[in-house]
């Protein structure tokens, strides 16, 4: 009397392999056209081009130079931070989640002409080491709160079992709480490297002579502004192409280690 | 083999694709940039209003006080010459960095900004008649003893963005640093706390800042000479002679009957 549906069953939804579609993604279109860009107007265009990368030239350095150490600083300060925000230790805790509120509540941009020209006044500090204090103090405190979240997502079970087995507090994080919480860290902070790298583009403001600064110096002489921040564009989209496959291979490797 | 193919066509691609959009953008900008004389032609009659932009960032020539008016000398006159040229002068406050650009996209008919007349700018666009002659003037600590650019090799020197300031330092060797700032004000500041140690700027604003703002801290050291004269005036888009005709009737008629020089006492100008 009833009657059995029959539900096909067909082969399902082939799981895209990483070798079908590696030569399609987004990344390498992108950095492909991007350098292809690049390489186009400097070949074909050589004036100003030529004159204007090399202008440009330290101003990239610059511009790494801050990335990369408010990067490490900022690391350190977020993982101390996030330590903090999930610690017993009532004091500590309150220490930690009082930077966090106070920070993330001040724009960067704020931030930057706060330590630059208003601490100034008191405490001389170069304006190199103003732009990365700044931008790792400010990016800290996002960081701590990855930080923060990839620690509680462990489940709870992992500390009591840790406990359990003799280890003390200390032993439980790092050899085994951190350790884990690594693979959810580091997609989130993967993306904090890579937003940093676009806000150096801030600290030009306290005249370093950063890539944005080294074009703007250039197209308010040359008034040539449209091809200036054209190749600004375009320099900036490669470094951050690099930095997010830098993370993206990180991340590769993390899910591999943990999957075996 | 198969891959090497498709990466490289991808390139190709990729490369077209976007060279593509930065041809159009070229072009497009070349034929903006043809009617811009007769954008301004076509305003409705009466009283002809011309937007000039300025920085008003640049004591005394033009700043904001604390009504958030922009006021200043180079206000004062431009005001006074709209009266007697007949037309009605706005001021808009923009960013002396890109306040160049604004202008070639017609963001506004005139800048009035202590623009030094310079053939460089020439080339790109059109001034009025001279208002007044201004120096380059170094600045330095109130302590300092060097007079000259010479007796500053090894140490750090700013000046504004874009500024005919920055063209004199810009090719000196033996500075440790050349900074340049988006405005003159954060120069200065930056000289007060001793991060820089030294700033050009023109003499009216180089006036200003050693004897009103930061009098005790900082002094002019030097005016530095050139073989040519620096000249500062209303610049407008190639072409566009009907303002700058307006403008020259204006200042040209307070010059003459005295106006101009009253302003001058007003804000203490030598």
């Amino acid at each position: 009397m009833t009657e059995t549906k029959k539900i096909d069953v067909g082969e399902g939804a082939a799981i895209p392999s990483r070798s079908d579609w590696g030569l399609f993604n987004a990344w390498v279109i992108s950095i492909v056209g991007a350098v292809g860009a690049i390489i186009y107007l400097l070949l074909v265009h050589p004036e100003p081009y030529q004159r204007l990368l090399v202008y440009l030239g330290d101003g990239i350095v610059i511009t790494f130079q801050v990335t990369i150490s408010s990067i490490i600083c900022a690391c350190a300060i977020g993982l101390i931070t996030g330590l903090g925000r999930v610690s017993k230790n009532k004091a500590i805790n309150l220490v930690a989640s009082t930077y966090v509120e106070i920070i993330r509540g001040i724009p960067l941009l704020v931030q930057l002409f706060y330590i630059y020209y208003a601490l100034g006044r008191f405490l001389n500090v170069h304006d190199l080491t103003a732009a990365i204090i700044a931008m790792s103090v400010c990016y800290g405190a996002y960081m701590g709160e990855v930080f923060r979240a990839g620690i509680t997502a462990i489940d709870k079970g992992q500390t009591e079992a840790a406990r359990s087995l003799g280890l003390n507090g200390k032993q439980t994080m790092f050899m085994v709480i951190l350790p884990q919480a690594w693979r959810t860290i580091l997609p989130p902070v993967g993306n904090e490297f890579i937003a940093l790298l676009k806000d150096t583009s801030l600290v030009s403001i306290l005249a370093v002579s950063d890539l944005l600064r080294r074009g703007r110096e250039f197209s308010s002489e040359t008034f040539l502004y449209f091809e200036t921040y054209t190749l600004v564009a375009l320099v900036y989209l490669v470094i951050t192409l690099i930095l997010s496959k830098g993370v993206s291979i990180m991340e590769a490797r993390l899910s591999h280690y943990v999957r075996r | 083999m198969k891959r090497l193919f498709k990466s490289l066509l991808i390139a190709a691609a990729c490369s077209v694709l976007a060279l593509g959009v930065v041809g159009c953008g070229e072009k497009k900008e070349e034929k903006k940039a043809e009617p811009a004389a007769n954008a301004t032609a076509a305003a409705p009659a009466g009283p002809k209003t011309i937007v000039f932009a300025c920085d008003a960032a640049y004591p005394p020539m033009q700043y904001m006080n604390e009504q958030k008016e922009i006021v200043g000398f180079e206000v004062d006159v431009i005001k006074a010459a709209a009266e007697k040229g007949g037309f009605k002068a706005e001021f808009k406050n923009v960013a002396w960095d890109g306040i160049f650009a604004g202008l070639a996209s017609k963001k506004y008919d005139a800048i009035s900004s202590s623009v030094s007349i310079t053939e460089e700018r020439k080339a790109s666009m059109d001034f009025s008649d001279p208002i007044m002659t201004i120096e380059q003037m170094l600045v330095v600590a109130k302590n300092d003893k060097a007079t000259d650019l010479a007796a500053l090799k090894g140490k750090s020197i700013g000046a504004q963005i874009g500024t005919t300031s920055y063209l004199v330092i810009k090719d000196v060797k033996g500075f440790k640093a050349i900074k340049t700032y988006d405005e003159v004000g954060l120069a200065m500041e930056d000289l007060v706390k001793g991060s820089i140690q030294a700033v050009v700027a023109d003499s009216p604003v180089a006036v200003d800042y050693t004897t009103k703002k930061h009098a005790d801290k900082i002094k002019i050291a030097a005016t530095l000479k050139s073989d040519k004269v620096e000249n500062i005036g209303i610049a407008v888009l190639k072409g566009n002679k009907e303002v700058i005709d307006l403008v020259n009737k204006g200042l040209t008629a307070i010059k003459a009957d005295g106006t101009f020089d009253k302003i001058k006492e007003k804000h203490q100008m030598k």
